[in-house]
């Protein structure tokens, strides 16, 4: 082999290329990405939001909680999602096909929230205490997006979508 | 094939909010988000939740990311298999019953050729690394190193020798079957 190393990838092996592209053609009849995927994904645009600070997930017991983990039962997923002036806390309920959500802003206030899934939009109250609770949200990706009506300056937010 | 270039443009006319910039994004990149959360072993149902989470967090991502323009096939790749390994730990979670679908089954037809079919059966008897490695190079159209790097989470060094090492074991279990890995010779 006297290929330039830093060629990397474009120096194949048209014996490899011929594998791979009989590969690509099986992947194509047997597992393409399905029709409703790509136009759920083509339609992804129209929930772009360019007015709000984003919350990111930072905690997630679905995934940071250790698997080997003892469980006591069957017991709510959490959440904990951080942007600078907003921290959400929220528990998940898995109800069959539809999810509950119970949720606490930090630090507490009132707000409303619009709970955005793949079945609609969901609007709800967080009280004085920070305090929310949205019932019947139906399964797959998931986001809230806070405002603020009693302090009108303050920059709505948005979670990160994830799916629940 | 001038990729970037155009990738950067589709990215720049998206994050703009143009549908047709969005829209050849998704046509270049759906195969790879979807070849990743498939190569992770979710199931249909799994893997649609995985893509749409990810096209999601582009949609959201996309006035954030500057520097990335042409950079954006890694962050989907790297998103999928972010988003794919937290659908499976929420499977854990939940108990759930992880099926019997396998991600490279073949619903065989009476039209498929004989010889993809074994090709994609031996697939998905792979060894779990080799597997996902030529699930997500199967895609159409194909990865990059970058993409493929990020899609397995290895280092961009280590995936020529990973390739050869899969590949390879790839055409000794086709051996194996009586198949010959390369068509055309001989």
């Amino acid at each position: 082999m006297t290929s330039d190393p830093s060629e990397g990838f474009d120096v194949v092996d048209p014996a490899d290329e011929q594998l791979l592209e009989e590969l690509r053609r099986a992947a194509s009849q047997f597992d393409p990405p399905p029709p409703a995927v790509l136009a759920a994904a083509r339609s992804s645009l129209t929930w772009r939001t360019i007015d709000a600070d984003l919350a990111t997930l930072v905690f997630d017991s679905g995934v940071d909680r250790p698997v080997t983990a003892v469980r006591g039962g069957e017991g709510p997923r959490l959440m904990t999602f951080s942007s600078p002036s907003l921290n959400i806390e929220v528990e998940v309920a898995n109800l069959g096909s539809h999810r509950q959500l119970v949720g606490q802003l930090i630090p507490p206030q009132v707000a409303e929230i619009d709970v955005h899934h793949a079945t609609g939009t969901t609007s709800v109250q967080a009280d004085q205490l920070g305090r929310f609770r949205a019932e019947q949200i139906g399964s797959g990706p998931v986001r809230l997006h806070c405002r603020f009506a009693a302090t009108p300056s303050a920059q709505p937010v948005v979670t990160e979508w994830v799916p629940l | 094939m001038g990729a970037e270039f155009d990738v950067h443009d589709l990215v720049r006319a998206a994050a703009a909010g143009d549908s047709h910039g969005w829209d050849g994004l998704v046509e270049r990149f759906g195969a790879l988000v979807w070849s990743t959360a498939r190569a992770y072993g979710l199931s249909s149902d799994e893997g649609a939740d995985a893509a749409q989470t990810t096209w999601l967090r582009l949609a959201e991502q996309l006035g954030r990311l500057q520097d990335g323009h042409d950079r954006i096939g890694v962050w989907l790749a790297s998103t999928a298999r972010q988003e794919s390994l937290r659908l499976l730990g929420a499977r854990v979670a939940d108990h759930a019953d992880p099926g019997q679908e396998a991600p490279a089954s073949v619903a065989a037809t009476a039209t498929s050729p004989e010889r993809e079919v074994m090709l994609w059966r031996v697939v998905g008897d792979l060894p779990e690394h080799c597997r996902r490695l030529l699930r997500v190079l199967s895609a159409v159209p194909p990865p990059d190193q970058d993409e493929l790097a990020a899609a397995l989470a290895l280092e961009v060094a280590e995936v020529p020798a990973a390739r050869a090492a899969c590949l390879e074991e790839f055409r000794h279990r086709m051996a194996n079957i009586g198949i010959k890995a390369d068509a055309a010779d001989s």
